[in-house]
């Protein structure tokens, strides 16, 4: 109890990191199913790791002397261009010169990996930056955040909103929508572009762990939860914030980075769906 | 114009290497085409070359102005990680008719209700689609085939996973529906008794043997062609 109204009465220190945390569970609850149903985890795992190489990558410039070019560009510009660059890459390629979508995407996930862990090592501002990059253990966020999370979230939202049947249509069944006339390759390039601003702006606030934990778990865990296509959006964005809130929660009562509390809080979760699961069908 | 698709010349495979060419073929409203082959023919690819999917190697394919294709693909196809109802089913049918960023109108779901009920499925319509048997799923997929009113309705192995009552009643359906809405149909199917007792007009194809023969049924089924088609000695009643 005394810690809980401790917890109230700090809450200036964690209503802003709340508000990116919950957000970002919303939009990633939500993009998340798209990237269950579509069997394209590791696509979003790939373009989390991406953008962290961005966020690396303009660190690194600032460190080495380029800091106008770092300041102009920014390092969520940085990390935004590569992670569109790479959704579009996935959307649009199938095959690469006769290696498989599944080998592009762990090759684009070793690549990155491999250059956020060679720049962290040059980068000057330390090793701490590249491991809240990674892992995403800042308990408090940069102010700007607080608005650009939220925006970026009911953006891709809006976007979702009017493309909703387009989304699920060309997902579903590719076949048909090619026969109907629809824009399939646009339709997939604007879905994942929609991922890519999401993981983009979410990872710099998050880090890569809790990101690709929010795109993955809660629409995993609503796959459980109900055989309803739409309920499955709904238990999704409501796992997602419940996920993100419970793990700020935790990891202010109990001291834990915040990104591996969001992403256990998410495993918690998924194991409860799975074992609510297994009574039902069982009785 | 009667004509809803027509083939002149046409050759289908790949551009290194044809399967099946000189294709001629036409196809005309109220006909009842049944497309004949062992696996592997390149029935799938004929068919998909019909439904403009793929391009022909070579040969010119016309679509009439109007012309809107209700299909039924195979069930397996689908997969069945989407908890899909048979309602949002059917209703993805009638997407022919409604562009992109736009939704369904009142009009439209009375449409898609009532192609639910045609097909005698009004009490499945909130089932997930993964969760029905081989015929109810048939059902599902030709009242989402019909659901967009097409002129043209094109199965692909309809009575593939259906036992020979459930085969009964999906044919009989398609030929009702035939009937009634005055479609032209394609189908494609392994089965010479299904196709034979239903089309009037037939394809055999084999891109083995670079064989494509088209026409009425009554010509096509003659017993020399099919012992060459199918290298057997048949006896026909």
């Amino acid at each position: 109890m005394e810690i809980l109204s401790q917890f109230i009465n700090s809450y200036f220190l964690w209503r802003d990191p709340m508000i990116v945390g919950a957000f970002t569970g919303a939009i990633c609850g939500f993009l998340g199913v798209y990237v269950v149903l579509r069997r394209i985890i590791f696509v979003s795992a790939t373009l989390t790791q991406i953008s962290s190489f961005g966020v690396a990558l303009s660190f690194y410039l600032e460190g080495i002397g380029l800091a106008i070019f770092s300041s102009l560009v920014g390092p969520f510009a940085i990390s935004l261009i590569l992670t569109v660059i790479a959704a579009a890459f996935y959307a649009l390629k199938r095959d690469f010169s006769h290696i498989s979508r599944e080998g592009l995407i762990a090759f684009g996930f070793l690549l990155a990996s491999g250059g956020v862990i060679i720049l962290g090592d040059r980068i000057t501002k330390g090793a701490h930056d590249i491991s809240t990059i990674l892992f995403g253990s800042a308990v408090v966020v940069d102010p700007v955040d607080v608005y650009l999370i939220p925006g970026v979230a009911i953006l891709a939202f809006v976007i979702h909103l009017i493309y909703y049947k387009d989304f699920i249509f060309v997902s579903f069944d590719t076949e048909s929508a090619k026969l109907f006339k629809y824009p399939v390759r646009g339709l997939n390039t604007l879905l994942l572009i929609t991922v890519a601003l999401v993981v983009a702006v979410s990872t710099r606030a998050l880090g890569a762990l809790p990101v690709f934990a929010l795109l993955a778990l809660p629409p995993l865990s609503s796959l459980y939860l109900t055989e309803k296509f739409k309920l499955l959006f709904v238990f999704s964005v409501v796992i997602g914030i419940l996920s993100a809130v419970l793990g700020y929660f935790f990891s202010f009562i109990l001291s834990i980075p915040t990104g591996a509390s969001i992403t256990v809080c998410a495993s918690i979760i998924f194991i409860l769906s799975a074992g609510w699961r297994q009574i039902r069908f069982s009785s | 114009m009667t004509e809803l698709i027509k083939l002149e010349n046409v050759a289908i495979g790949y551009e290194q290497g044809p399967f099946v060419d000189f294709i001629n073929l036409s196809i005309e409203k109220n006909q009842f085409w049944g497309v004949l082959g062992p696996n592997g023919s390149g029935k799938t690819t004929l068919l998909k070359t019909i439904l403009n999917l793929i391009s022909p190697v070579s040969g010119t394919v016309f679509f009439h102005n109007e012309l809107v294709f209700g299909y039924v693909p195979q069930n397996e196809k689908f997969d069945p990680i989407f908890p899909i109802c048979v309602c949002e089913m059917v209703s993805m049918g009638r997407y022919s008719r409604v562009k992109p960023g736009r939704r369904l109108s009142k009009k439209d779901n009375e449409i898609v209700e009532r192609s639910i009920e045609s097909v005698g499925i009004s009490h499945l319509k909130d089932r997930t689609f993964r969760s029905l048997s081989g015929g109810e799923k048939q059902r599902t997929l030709l009242a989402r085939a019909i659901a967009g009113e097409p002129n043209i309705l094109v199965l692909d192995e309809p009575t593939a996973s259906v036992d020979i009552k459930g085969e009964a009643q999906i044919m009989e359906l398609v030929r009702n529906i035939q009937t009634e809405s005055k479609l032209a149909v394609l189908m494609v199917s392994h089965f010479l008794k299904t196709v034979s007792e239903f089309s009037d007009h037939l394809i055999l194809i084999d891109k083995d043997s670079n064989t494509f023969l088209s026409g009425a049924k009554i010509d096509v089924l003659q017993k020399e062609s099919l012992d060459r088609f199918f290298g057997l000695n048949l006896n026909l009643n």
